[in-house]
C-alpha cells in the first residue's frame, strides 16, 4: 500500500438528535481508499456504514444529523468543509454514489435516457442531443441489450437487475476517480447479483476508478473487494486486506461472524451465533463497544476504549486483545 | 441431521403432507371482470412432493419462483387453481371450516417480516396465547399464563418479556415470539417462509439454532422457504429447487448441492459468492445472461431455456418431466440435458 491515498477519512463521527436522546451513529471512523483499488465496508444494520457514506457523499440530512467531528481528505481538500456549490462541481465528475434501492433513486416521470443525459448537461459537457447520444452509449456499454432503443423507456419499464445497470451508468457517466457502492446488489437475487459484481469490478479495472462497497455480506466482500474495513457500532474495528482479514481476524467480532456463518460449519452442527443484540447507539457501552458481546472480554475491555493496534503490515485492529485473537483459528 | 440418512421414502416413512400438481395462476378467474383483457400470472404451476414427518424441506428459488405462493396456498392464504395437498391423506384445498381450524392446529407458519407479523397493539403474553382462545381445549384457562411464559422460555427470551409490548424488542426478538405463537398448538408441520432473510448475520445464526433445537425436540417438520442458498443448505434434509412457477430439481442436501443435475441449479449455486478463498469456485462460476422471464408469459417447452447454455431446438417444444436420476432415490431433475453426476466430493 505504498500507494498515496485518493480519500482518506479520519475521526468521523456524526450524531442523530432526536427528541430526548442523542444517536451517535459514527463514533470516530478511519478509512482509506487507493486508487484504483476496492475497498469494502463490512457490518451489520446499525453500524454506521451508510451514514459514513452518505455523510462523504454530503447527502446527510442536518438536522436532525449533525457532523461532530472529523476530516474527509480526498484529492487533498477535506470534502467534509467544502462549500456545497463547490462540492456540486465536484460530485459526480469525481465521485459518485449507487444506492441499494434503484426503483427510489430514479424519477418515475423522466425516460432514463434524459435522466443519464441530464449528467452530461448539468456538468456543462456537450449539447442536448450528444448527451442523448452518449447516453445510449452509456446503457450499451452496462449491458442493457438494445440500448438504444432503451434510453426512451421509462424506470418501470426496467427490471430490478436492469435499474441497478442504470444507476450504475449514471453514477460512471462522467469517469469519476471514486464510485461508493452502498448495499447495490442487496435486493437483487444471486444470479443477477453476480451479474452487476461483475460489471463493477469490470468498469473498475477498464477505467481505475476506486470502490466504496458498503455491504453486509462477507461472500461479496470475499468476492470483489481488495480491503475490508469492519465496523461495528460507529467505529472500524478492524481493518487490512480482504484474505487476511478473513483467514486470520484480529478482532472478536469479525471472529464471530465469520464463525456465525452457516457456510462455516459443517452440515448437522450447530451454528455458533453472537450472543446479546446489536448495540443501543443512544446508550454505547463504556470501554469497547462489543465487550457485552465478546467471548475475550476481561476487566480492561469494560473500563477502557481500546486503542488502535497494528498486528501485521497493513492490519489493523482495535482490541486489547487483538494479538490473542489474531492467533485463534477461525473454526474452531 | 445425519448427512448420508437415505432419503425418507427409502427408510419406509409415510409422508405427512403430499402436494400434487398444485397450480396457482393469479387473476385467472373473477377479478374484477378485466380477466379478459388482463394477462394470467403463472406464479405456481403443476408442483408436487412429499414432505415426511420430522425432516426440513428447503424450498430455494429467485424472487417470483412460486416458493411463497406454495406456502401461501397450502395455508389456504390464497385458493389454489388447481392440484391436491393432503394432509394425512385428506386434502386441504376441499376442508371445510372445521376441518380447516383442526388442521390449522396441526400447521402452522412462521413469516419473514417479525414486525408486520406482530399487532404492535397486544402485549407479548395476549399475542402468543391467542391461538388458545380459538382453541380453548389445548391448554386450560388458569394455565395460559405460565405456559405462556415457559414458551418464552423455550425460545429464549425471559418470563417477564410477556408483559411488554413487540416495539419493545429487537427484530431477532420478535422473530422468537412468532416461533413461540407457533408452537402453542404443538404443530406436526411449520411453515417458515424466509424466517431469517430479515435478521443480521449474528442474529440470524441465533434463530436458525433455535429452529434446529426445537425440531429436535418436537419432531416437527418443516417446509424452510429462504433465497439464501448457504441457510437452505444448513437447515434441510431434503431441497426442491423452484424456477418460474416449477421444481426444477429435487433431492437430498447432498444430491443437490453435491451433484446438481439441472443446469439452473448448478448456475443458481455458483452465483452464490462465497467465503472460501480458494479460486476454484471464481472459476466456475456461470454467469447466466438476463433475468428471470415474467410469470405472465413463460417461455414455451423447458422455462429455463432463454438462460440456459445448453438449450437445443428440443427445448422449445417439450416440457422436461420430472426425471429420476441415477444417484439414488428421490433425486429428480426436469431437464432434458441434464448435467453428468460429478465425481467428485459431495462438500
Amino acid at each position: 500500500m505504498a500507494d498515496k491515498p485518493l480519500l482518506e477519512v479520519r475521526d468521523l463521527k456524526v450524531e442523530f438528535r432526536t427528541g430526548r436522546e442523542i444517536v451517535k451513529a459514527v463514533n470516530g471512523a478511519n478509512f482509506t481508499a487507493y486508487p484504483g483499488k476496492t475497498l469494502a465496508i463490512l457490518g451489520e444494520s446499525g453500524s454506521g456504514k451508510s451514514v459514513s457514506a452518505q455523510t462523504i457523499m454530503r447527502l446527510l440530512q442536518i438536522p436532525p444529523g449533525a457532523i461532530t467531528g472529523g476530516t474527509a481528505m480526498f484529492h487533498g481538500v477535506d470534502i467534509l468543509k467544502m462549500p456545497m456549490d463547490e462540492w456540486r462541481q465536484m460530485s459526480g465528475k469525481k465521485m459518485a454514489m449507487v444506492f441499494q434501492d434503484a426503483l427510489a433513486s430514479l424519477n418515475p416521470v423522466f425516460t432514463v435516457g434524459w435522466q443519464i443525459a441530464e449528467t452530461f448537461r448539468i456538468h456543462g459537457e456537450c449539447s442536448r442531443s450528444e448527451a442523448f447520444d452518449r447516453a445510449g452509449a452509456l446503457l450499451e456499454r452496462v449491458g442493457i441489450p438494445a440500448a438504444r432503443d432503451r434510453v426512451k423507456d421509462f424506470p418501470h419499464q426496467f427490471s430490478g437487475g436492469m435499474r441497478q445497470r442504470v444507476m450504475i451508468a449514471m453514477a460512471v457517466a462522467l469517469k469519476p476517480d471514486l464510485l461508493i457502492a452502498d448495499e447495490p446488489t442487496t435486493a437483487l437475487d444471486v444470479t443477477v447479483q453476480a451479474q452487476i459484481m461483475d460489471l463493477i469490478k469490470d468498469i473498475s479495472k477498464e477505467s481505475g476508478m476506486s470502490v466504496i462497497l458498503i455491504t453486509h455480506d462477507l461472500g461479496v466482500v470475499v468476492d470483489v473487494a481488495d480491503t475490508v474495513a469492519v465496523m461495528y457500532a460507529g467505529r472500524v474495528v478492524e481493518g487490512g486486506n480482504v484474505i487476511d482479514v478473513l483467514q486470520q481476524p484480529a478482532h472478536p467480532y469479525t471472529l464471530a461472524l465469520l464463525r456465525s456463518a452457516p457456510q462455516a460449519r459443517e452440515k448437522g452442527e450447530r451454528l455458533q451465533p453472537i450472543v446479546g443484540s446489536p448495540p443501543d447507539l443512544a446508550n454505547l457501552p463504556t470501554g469497547c463497544s462489543f465487550h457485552p458481546r465478546c467471548a475475550f472480554a476481561t476487566d480492561i475491555c469494560r473500563r477502557q476504549a481500546p486503542p488502535i493496534k497494528s498486528v501485521a503490515e497493513g492490519r489493523i485492529s482495535e482490541c486489547h486483545h487483538a494479538e490473542t485473537v489474531h492467533h485463534e483459528p477461525v473454526h474452531a | 441431521m445425519n448427512p448420508s440418512t437415505p432419503s425418507p421414502a427409502a427408510a419406509g416413512k409415510k409422508p405427512i403432507l403430499q402436494v400434487r400438481g398444485l397450480t396457482k395462476h393469479f387473476g385467472a378467474s373473477g377479478g374484477f371482470g378485466l380477466t379478459s383483457r388482463s394477462k394470467v400470472i403463472r406464479a405456481v404451476d403443476g408442483v408436487s412432493f412429499d414432505l415426511y414427518p420430522g425432516e426440513t424441506l428447503g424450498l430455494v428459488g429467485e424472487s417470483g419462483c412460486g416458493k411463497s405462493t406454495v406456502a401461501r396456498t397450502l395455508l389456504r392464504l390464497e385458493e389454489p387453481t388447481a392440484g391436491q395437498a393432503l394432509f394425512d391423506g385428506k386434502d386441504i384445498f376441499t376442508m371445510d371450516g372445521a376441518e380447516m381450524r383442526n388442521l390449522r392446529r396441526r400447521m402452522q407458519v412462521i413469516f419473514q417480516d417479525p414486525y408486520a407479523s406482530l399487532n404492535p397493539r397486544m402485549r407479548v403474553e395476549d399475542i402468543i396465547s391467542e391461538p388458545w382462545v380459538i382453541h380453548p381445549d389445548v391448554v386450560p384457562i388458569d394455565q395460559r399464563p405460565d405456559r405462556v411464559r415457559d414458551l418464552l422460555e423455550s425460545v429464549g427470551l425471559r418470563r417477564d418479556h410477556a408483559e411488554r409490548y413487540p416495539h419493545q424488542f429487537s427484530g431477532g426478538q420478535l422473530q422468537r415470539i412468532g416461533i413461540a405463537r407457533a408452537m402453542t398448538l404443538n404443530p406436526q408441520v411449520m411453515i417458515c417462509d424466509e424466517p431469517v432473510s430479515a435478521l443480521d448475520l449474528s442474529i440470524q445464526a441465533q434463530v436458525i439454532n433455535l429452529l434446529e433445537e426445537i425440531q429436535d425436540r418436537h419432531q416437527i417438520a418443516y417446509i424452510f422457504i429462504a433465497h439464501d442458498l448457504s441457510v437452505v443448505r444448513h437447515m434441510s434434509d431434503r431441497v426442491a429447487v423452484m424456477y418460474l412457477g416449477r421444481v426444477a430439481e429435487l433431492g437430498t442436501e447432498r444430491q443437490v448441492y453435491g451433484s446438481p443435475r439441472h443446469p439452473y441449479t448448478k448456475a443458481l449455486l455458483s452465483a452464490e459468492p462465497t467465503i472460501n478463498f480458494t479460486n476454484e469456485m471464481q472459476s466456475r462460476r456461470i454467469l447466466l445472461q438476463g433475468e428471470v422471464p415474467s410469470p405472465a408469459n413463460p417461455p414455451s417447452g423447458c422455462r429455463f431455456r432463454t438462460r440456459c447454455w445448453k438449450a437445443e431446438e428440443r427445448c422449445k417444444v417439450d416440457i422436461p418431466e420430472l426425471v429420476v436420476q441415477s444417484d439414488g432415490d428421490g433425486h429428480v431433475a426436469a431437464c432434458h440435458f441434464p448435467e453428468p453426476l460429478s465425481t467428485g466430493p459431495a462438500h
